[in-house]
């Protein structure tokens, strides 16, 4: 395998441990939890979480970064943390299947979560209370989607932006609409 | 729509139509600007309120209300550049695609018309941009050096308060700790685990930004340079690394490598 | 400017900052603990960890308090593997 030495484990726990012990905190399980998993103790995690991210930024090829956004986006297979859930996951299984499923079902949320956002609503809290998906799945999904999402923008950029266009309008005006409007709806040309 | 286009060569209607969007151009321009300077004014001490307020170490209260209020002049500036699109381009290429040829004297005053049009628009956007800055630095900078000195003060004098769990022992905890650690009783030689305070911990988090606060100045001089200096930045990124060395001493080595990278990166793509 | 537009936006600020206090914190509030210490004794022999035996292993009954390797980590060296 690589020589890397920044891809050593530190501790034992490889990136791969690593990354999907990320996506599966961004899913609300603890670092107690994941230690237990992993076989470590909680001073031995913790420093296995402080050191990572040093390697990440002491690389600059970007090598690491990329291998952890892989990683994190194959959570689900990691044989240890794969099947690991939080105790109360208020988690709809079907929208979290969805996601990770239909590309369009993922970009209309990434929108609707920054929409969220620019009427003064924590997006992430909001995906999870109206779809039951936690940030952790998410971001899972981004991180699969975001090479295919690259690769329409490269073959049809118009169509790609019509579609970002028309969520927008959709969330903005749902948004817009339970805050009773926007502060300049009454100025017009 | 332009049908004032059709009659070429003598054409009063254009001159006067080009006059009136260009005022109500301008006067749309203005509205959305005193309507941004209206938020703004109503926003500003309760941002600082929320700020002061809100318990959250993150301040994420504070960070939704200003998402929302930046959100607003966000929708205020794709209005304006909406009506650009329609309105003021629209009618240019409209017209441009009707003149005869450009000694024409109608297509000096559509070059005016147009210039004055931009510039109001990019006058606009220096207005809306001043208003987000305004918006962001509300409640100023988070005070992290007050409660890093708290920490250490408290951290004084409850080092010495522990004690081993195996044999009753005291301990006294090294230094100041910001993650979970083994620490080893002197009497019994048991591993007790030591769990830093919440608090501890959040000074890890801060580290950086803080010795950022602290060597802000430094970072000032070079950005104000002109041209800038480089030997100014690599003094302030060894000042900034010097301080956060001294709040987090155990993250040195780690910090250190950092650091060079961040050298290597300046002279890769900067000079 | 004037009053009725001022009180407008004086609305809009006031439930936008409502709204903004009354969510929930993404993941739950940050809860404030104070520092602490623990220790984790053998749960096979009973026996407590001592420095000299290492951290992965019970220094009496061989039990295997955790499976990985340490390397040179912030606090934690490979002189600390049992």
């Amino acid at each position: 395998m690589s020589e890397n030495p920044l891809l050593a484990p530190i501790h034992g726990i490889t990136l791969e441990d690593y990354s999907a012990a990320c996506a599966k905190m961004g899913n609300g399980l603890s670092e107690d939890a994941i230690a237990k998993a992993l076989g470590v103790e909680l001073p031995v995690w913790q420093e296995v979480s402080l050191l990572w991210p040093e390697r990440m930024k002491q690389d600059e090829t970007f090598h690491i970064v990329t291998l952890f956004g892989q990683h994190f986006g194959a959570a689900d297979q990691h044989p240890i943390l794969g099947n690991l859930q939080p105790d109360a996951s208020a988690g709809n299984a079907g929208n979290v299947e969805r996601i990770k499923n239909d590309k369009a079902y993922y970009q209309e949320l990434e929108v609707a979560r920054q929409v969220a956002y620019e009427y003064g609503v924590d997006g992430a809290q909001w995906i999870a209370d109206e779809y039951g998906i936690s940030i952790g799945d998410f971001q899972i999904a981004a991180m699969n989607w975001g090479d295919e999402i690259r690769k329409d923008m490269q073959t049809d950029f118009d169509n790609y932006n019509e579609t970002q266009a028309a969520y927008q309008e959709k969330y903005r005006k749902q948004f817009a609409d339970a805050q009773g409007g926007d502060v300049a709806d009454d100025i017009t040309f | 729509m332009f049908d004032f286009f059709k009659k070429k060569y003598d054409n009063p209607m254009l001159a006067e139509e080009m006059r009136q969007t260009q005022d109500r151009w301008f006067a749309f321009l203005q509205k959305l600007e005193e309507r941004t300077e209206e938020v703004c004014e109503a926003a500003i001490p309760q941002l600082k309120e929320v700020f002061e307020q809100d318990t959250d170490p993150y301040k994420r209260a504070h960070g939704r209300m200003l998402a929302g209020l930046l959100g607003q002049i966000r929708q205020m500036r794709q209005k304006a550049n909406e009506v650009r699109n329609e309105k003021i381009i629209g009618f240019i290429y409209a017209a441009e695609a009707e003149f005869p040829g450009i000694n024409s004297s109608y297509h000096d005053m559509l070059y005016k018309f147009r210039q004055a049009c931009y510039d109001r628009h990019n006058v606009f956007e220096d207005n809306e941009q001043r208003y987000e800055m305004l918006l962001q630095n509300a409640a100023g900078e988070q005070d992290l050096e007050t409660p890093y000195r708290k920490l250490l003060e408290e951290f004084e004098s409850l080092r010495d308060r522990f004690a081993c769990t195996q044999c009753s022992g005291n301990i006294t905890i090294p230094r100041l700790f910001f993650i979970a650690t083994y620490v080893t009783c002197p009497h019994c030689q048991t591993q007790n685990t030591f769990h830093p305070s919440t608090e501890a911990q959040m000074v890890l988090h801060n580290a950086r930004a803080l010795a950022e606060q602290r060597t802000a100045h430094l970072l000032k001089a070079y950005e104000s340079g002109t041209p800038k200096d480089p030997a100014l930045y690599r003094q302030y990124l060894r000042a900034m690394f010097d301080e956060w060395n001294s709040i987090v001493p155990d993250m040195t080595e780690e910090n250190e490598k950092f650091h060079e990278r961040l050298l290597k990166d300046q002279q890769n793509y900067h000079h | 400017m004037s009053d009725e537009n001022k009180n407008k936006m004086l609305s809009y600020v006031e439930r936008l900052r409502q709204k903004a206090v009354d969510q929930k914190n993404y993941g739950g509030e940050v809860n404030k603990e104070d520092a602490k210490i623990d220790a984790r004794d053998c749960p096979n022999c009973g026996a407590g960890r001592a420095y000299r035996d290492g951290l992965t292993n019970c220094g009496y009954c061989g039990f295997t308090f955790m499976q990985v390797k340490l390397t040179d980590g912030i606090h934690i060296k490979k002189e600390n593997n049992s």
